[in-house]
């Protein structure tokens, strides 16, 4: 038995078992600490070998339970093994930080298994084969993910009422979008008799090509879009993140916002470019001016912030934009652009969150007028704030700027002039919000001068510094040496335009 | 709800329903029962219990963590999945035998059962830590 087949499941199996066990020993949390940084490296070193294996051999199908043709299905290949790997570093690193961020009564309370659940549920969604299995991750995902929002952090300066009316919205939204997400499920299921997506994409194709295809499966594609880009904060769909996500400490919010959001572009690039591939055309002009205007409400809500947390959320919303910009235009070249643009959005967001929830910690307060002239007391975070807002605005030599380079040059490619320019003039909106918080927080005068003491006693432990910077490597080599992930960002475009291998892979192997 | 009668009837009542439940958990999957239901009827029979009694009566005798119900069930869930690895089977293989038993006749034996009492004590631990938070709540 060849071991290198069991890690999709190990990858979401092993994260649920220590949420157990961390259950079980939940007050000791010196022990907890260093056994769930472990596990996070495990998985994360798992998550690699896993994505080379993929890149090696090919697309690798896991039975669970050895049901034969009508079991449930983890398949990994390229997008779902690299969506796991991206979702391992970034959960990793806010577990290392989490450790001295968190307070002890939250790491004392239901941190660590919430956390595991919520690395299960995410490794589940990008891992899975089957669509109602990805329903179910979900709602692992999402009543984690409120557990987790409600804890508390040194650097949250949420009060804990704001932080129940957040996750009361947050959970009731995410109800409704999942009971949709179920209706459409149970409609494509009444349709084809399968839950399986290489099966139906199939049923889906073989309809459509005998010209029997039943209008319904149109409404059902833009049930699933309105789901995903509920997750993902497109525009109608936008207007909870920007409460929920800051009211989350650091560590969380950093998840949030770096991966949970990143579920949802992930949603539309497998269920919609697998099975839905003849509504596609009447979904993309859609995508590209929802898009659009997700990036100018994102970016022009932003400039108008002084709260720090909810000036990067805005900027979230604006850079999901891009990100389904490229999804939409559709091209194999823009989907490559999307997922470049994903990953270094993800990496560069949750090291800026991170260190966001230092900054704070630092001042004391989360109003940017508050602050400044932290550079002499806080070098360490204004460097590492540097490095990500220059990711996100798209300056060399980060990652950002290739992910920006190759969006617009594939836009231009498509002949996408319009929406290229407005997304050119938003990426300005961005430079301007960016740097204009940063010049404000870290250089000027000292605004608050009694505090200038606390100042020198608040600063980021070894761990804090450790996780952010090494995420702030990540940035800078994707910046000076992205070849690897432009090509795998590319194999991973070609896969999606093409779902052959998938399908064969998942539909014709050997049944017991 | 602390009258005599309450409380009679849920001495009564009481250790039927916990046979009962345990009675449904062993009931198979090929048949009306498993581990979420039994589970279900458990904890409603220690809720009985709980509203009868009062908390703090129950607490003086013994005071149950449910928490580490729920810890101890997910754990031997997920261990069961990983016991057909170690046979070199993908997770969640099951496997059954029969054997025939003194009294009780030909009986199925399920690797599955292992999973079902791992959910019948996750439901008992998160349903009655969801009662017992809300009810000591001022």
């Amino acid at each position: 038995m060849d071991t290198m087949q069991q890690v999709p499941m190990i990858l979401i199996a092993l994260p649920i078992i220590f949420a157990a066990i961390t259950v079980l020993f939940r007050s000791k949390s010196g022990l907890q600490k260093a056994l769930n940084i472990g596990v996070f490296a495990i998985l994360f070193v798992m998550s690699l070998s896993l994505l080379f294996h993929v890149w090696n051999n090919g697309i690798l199908v896991y039975e669970v339970g050895e049901w034969g043709k009508y079991g449930i299905l983890l398949v990994a290949d390229l997008l779902g093994a690299g969506m796991v790997v991206l979702s391992s570093l970034i959960s990793l690193m806010a577990m290392i930080y989490a450790t001295d961020y968190m307070d002890r009564k939250a790491l004392d309370a239901t941190f660590f298994p919430l956390f595991n659940l919520m690395a299960a549920g995410l490794n589940g969604i990008f891992l899975t084969g089957d669509i109602f299995n990805m329903f179910v991750f979900f709602e692992v995902l999402v009543l984690s993910s409120c557990g987790l929002i409600v804890l508390t952090g040194r650097g949250d300066h949420t009060k804990m009422a704001d932080k129940l009316e957040a996750i009361f919205k947050y959970l009731i939204l995410n109800m409704v979008s999942i009971i949709l997400m179920l209706v459409a499920i149970a409609s494509l299921y009444a349709t084809v008799g399968t839950l399986n997506m290489a099966d139906i994409a199939v049923k889906i194709a073989y309809l459509a090509e005998t010209g029997t295809l039943p209008w319904h499966i149109h409404v059902i594609a833009m049930m699933l879009i309105v789901v995903f880009g509920y997750k993902a904060a497109l525009f109608p769909l936008h207007f909870w993140l920007a409460d929920v996500h800051p009211s989350a400490p650091a560590p969380i919010h950093a998840m949030l916002s770096g991966m949970v959001i990143k579920v949802g572009v992930y949603g539309i690039l497998r269920v919609h470019y697998l099975i839905f591939q003849e509504s596609m055309f009447m979904l993309q002009p859609v995508l590209i001016l929802l898009s659009l205007v997700t990036i100018a409400v994102g970016a022009t809500s932003a400039v108008g912030q002084y709260d720090l947390k909810r000036l990067l959320a805005y900027s979230s919303v604006s850079q999901i934009g891009y990100v389904l910009l490229g999804v939409g235009m559709g091209t194999a070249y823009a989907l490559t652009a999307a997922m470049v643009y994903l990953v270094n959005h993800a990496i560069a967001k949750s090291m800026l969150f991170l260190a966001t929830g230092e900054t704070l910690y630092h001042a004391g307060t989360k109003d940017i007028r508050k602050m400044g002239g932290f550079v002499q007391s806080a070098p360490f975070l204004s460097v590492i704030f540097l490095i990500g807002a220059m990711s996100i605005a798209g300056l060399p030599p980060t990652g950002g700027f290739f992910a920006k380079l190759v969006l617009f040059d594939a836009g231009l490619g498509a002949e996408y002039y319009i929406p290229i320019g407005i997304a050119l003039v938003f990426a300005i909106f961005t430079l301007f919000y960016l740097f204009r918080t940063w010049l404000s927080i870290f250089w000027g005068e000292v605004k608050e001068h009694d505090k200038e003491d606390t100042y020198k006693s608040r600063n980021p432990t070894i761990a804090i510094k450790i996780s952010l910077a090494l995420l702030a490597c990540v940035v800078i080599f994707l910046g000076v040496y992205p070849e690897p992930l432009i090509v795998l960002s590319s194999t991973i475009a070609e896969q999606l335009l093409d779902p052959q291998p998938y399908i064969a892979a998942v539909l014709e192997r050997s049944v017991r | 709800m602390t009258t005599l009668i309450t409380k009679t009837v849920s001495k009564a009542c009481v250790p039927i329903i916990i046979l009962f439940s345990v009675s449904l958990l062993f009931a198979g999957h090929d048949l009306p029962g498993g581990g979420f239901i039994g589970g279900v009827m458990f904890a409603s029979a220690i809720s009985l219990l709980y509203v009868a009694f009062g908390l703090k009566y129950i607490d003086s005798i013994y005071s149950y963590q449910w928490d580490k119900w729920f810890g101890a069930g997910l754990l031997l869930a997920s261990l069961t999945g990983f016991g057909a690895m170690l046979f070199g089977y993908n997770f969640l293989r099951s496997l059954y035998m029969l054997v025939s038993l003194p009294l009780l006749g030909d009986v199925k034996l399920l690797s599955t059962t292992l999973f079902d009492i791992g959910v019948y004590l996750v439901v008992i631990g998160s349903l009655l830590y969801v009662f017992k938070g809300t009810g000591e709540d001022e």
